[in-house]
């Protein structure tokens, strides 16, 4: 399991690795869906150096608006 | 005839000097999405980027900025490469007034040749990679995605072929906006209202015309297909899905078929949009992928977007322009001379038209506001005299600083509808809009001093000919 860089989840997991072996995995979070390279600079997979600006609060996510609203069932 | 699929369109461009391919080996972030940025701020002439040297892969190939600059935009035309934009223009508006064309249908496509049907990796799959330093993850946004109606299933226009924003959610799923305007929001409502998921086709890598019909907003019953062989002048190609009853562009590299998962929303975002802005932080519909085909070696084909101008604004600059010039026509066919809405996806358009009768200008900016486009976008209307080239900004902008008014020429028209992506509409949807009238005060409307507009001295066409010429030899 890794830390999700950006709402700082512990239970991230690999979900590709490179076609030539060892170069670079792809790590997803399950809580925020936030996915990142392991190549990428420190400000996009360090927790730390993430852009305050874009931090997501996992408690928040749950509030999050519906784009679209789900439509009333009819039939 | 037709570009039969993408890489006889990136063959032509590269024929054409439009085509750059980077050999040396280079990182899926940022280089790819960097390079691509870089290539936009080099103007309107760029050519399209091929990568086939990608750190971490085998045999991966992307292709970005294909409809990126309008030499590209005119050989996705199939006109020469330096046609002047306005003649692009009313190109596609002779060719948009041939709708429809019917389809030509095919049993297979070279996509079929090899097929996933269990243990889908879309990150293995495809090259996947960020593209702004916000964005949540890695997404696909130039890939067509194909719906129907479900209450009019047979009717063949309410199929829906768009362009929509997908986040890569897992190995087999994926995130979806479907904005309220556009025609796939419909569908969903459908499915919701009977509690059922509903069919989707996504096709990666295809020719430019499909793309640039899917990108343009066409009436909810008009079929892009049959726009597409509009605008290529032959019948368009497409495949039957395999589970689904939706038609699919034959020479697409990649197809995902699948289903938008009824009822579900879930966390997406940000990504960077064609606004400038980020946009995001919503719970948004998500796809269920069940299948995938692709031909062997796929081109990933992808867009950069970010801060205007990117590809984007290329692709939808004239297929946005020319549907509201039509649709402006139909109400004043004998005015309306020219639309320019190749401003932040029609954020801001510039109308040329003759008039009638004072206050007629304004009349036509109220119509455009009415149209489809016009009501998720059209937020800022300018309109002009029928002698100011609105593709020429310079003239704009002289229109505006000698024949408007503020006292009688800017209209505000308090909270209208506008896509909810406007980072100032507020609440999201809901903006005021404007209209500015720069056209010359006509009777009942006499006031100002235009009775004196200035001439050119006698001869000037003469003198730029020899001028130009000279030029030449230089």
């Amino acid at each position: 399991m890794h830390t999700c860089p950006r709402c700082e989840s512990k239970t991230a997991s690999v979900v590709a690795v490179s076609p030539v072996k060892g170069v670079w995995e792809v790590y997803l979070c399950p809580v925020c869906i936030f996915t990142w390279r392991s190549t990428e600079p420190e400000t996009i997979t360090n927790p730390e150096k993430y852009n305050p600006a874009f931090k997501v609060n996992p408690e928040e996510i749950p509030f999050a608006a519906h784009v679209p609203p789900i439509a009333r069932r009819l039939h | 005839m037709a570009y039969k699929d993408f890489r006889e369109f990136l063959d032509r461009l590269r024929q054409e000097g439009q085509l750059l391919t980077l050999t040396d080996k280079v990182n899926l972030e940022p280089d790819v999405a960097a390079a691509t940025r870089a290539v936009n701020n080099l103007g309107g002439s760029t050519p399209a980027l091929l990568f086939n040297n990608i750190h971490g892969c085998t045999n991966a190939q992307i292709a970005m900025n294909v409809i990126g600059s309008w030499p590209n935009h005119a050989l996705m035309m199939k006109m020469p490469a330096n046609t002047p934009l306005k003649d692009q223009f009313f190109e596609f508006a002779r060719r948009y007034a041939q709708f429809p064309v019917p389809v030509q249908r095919e049993e297979t496509a070279p996509f079929h040749e090899v097929e996933i049907t269990s243990d889908i990796n879309l990150f293995d799959i495809l090259p996947l990679f960020r593209l702004n330093q916000g964005d949540g993850g890695f997404y696909l946004d130039k890939a067509c995605v194909i719906t129907r109606d479900l209450e009019d299933p047979e009717n063949f226009g309410k199929q829906n072929v768009g362009i929509y924003r997908m986040q890569v959610k897992g190995k087999d799923r994926l995130g979806i906006q479907p904005v309220p305007q556009h025609d796939i929001a419909i569908h969903l409502r459908q499915a919701e209202e009977r509690g059922i998921n509903l069919p989707v086709v996504i096709a990666l890598g295809n020719e430019p015309v499909i793309t640039t019909a899917a990108a343009t907003p066409l009436l909810y019953d008009q079929s892009e297909y049959e726009m597409a062989g509009a605008l290529q002048g032959e019948p368009y190609r497409v495949v039957k899905a395999k589970t689904a009853d939706l038609d699919i562009p034959w020479g697409a590299e990649v197809v995902l078929e699948g289903e938008l998962l009824t009822g579900v929303r879930e966390f997406e975002g940000p990504f960077g949009e064609f606004t400038g802005h980020y946009s995001g932080g919503r719970s948004m519909p998500v796809i269920q992928i069940n299948r995938v085909y692709h031909r062997k070696n796929p081109i990933f084909e992808h867009l950069y977007i970010g801060m205007p101008w990117t590809e984007t604004d290329y692709m939808i600059g004239i297929n946005t322009s020319v549907p509201l010039y039509q649709q402006l026509k139909d109400s004043f066919p004998n005015e309306i001379v020219a639309v320019n809405a190749m401003y932040t996806h029609g954020l801001v358009a510039i109308i040329s038209t003759r008039r009638r009768y004072g206050g007629f200008a304004k009349a036509v900016g109220m119509r455009a506001l009415t149209t489809p486009h016009g009501l998720g976008y059209c937020k800022l209307i300018i309109v002009v005299d029928e002698d100011v080239d609105p593709f020429n900004l310079p003239q704009v902008m002289w229109a505006l600083s000698t024949k408007m008014h503020p006292k009688h020429d800017a209209l505000i028209i308090p909270d209208l509808s506008v896509l909810p992506l406007d980072p100032g509409s507020e609440p999201a949807g809901i903006t005021h809009k404007m209209i500015l009238d720069a056209t010359t005060p006509l009777a009942p409307e006499t006031r100002g001093h235009y009775s004196q507009p200035l001439d050119s001295p006698l001869d000037v066409e003469k003198w730029q000919a020899i001028i130009q010429d000279m030029l030449l030899k230089k």
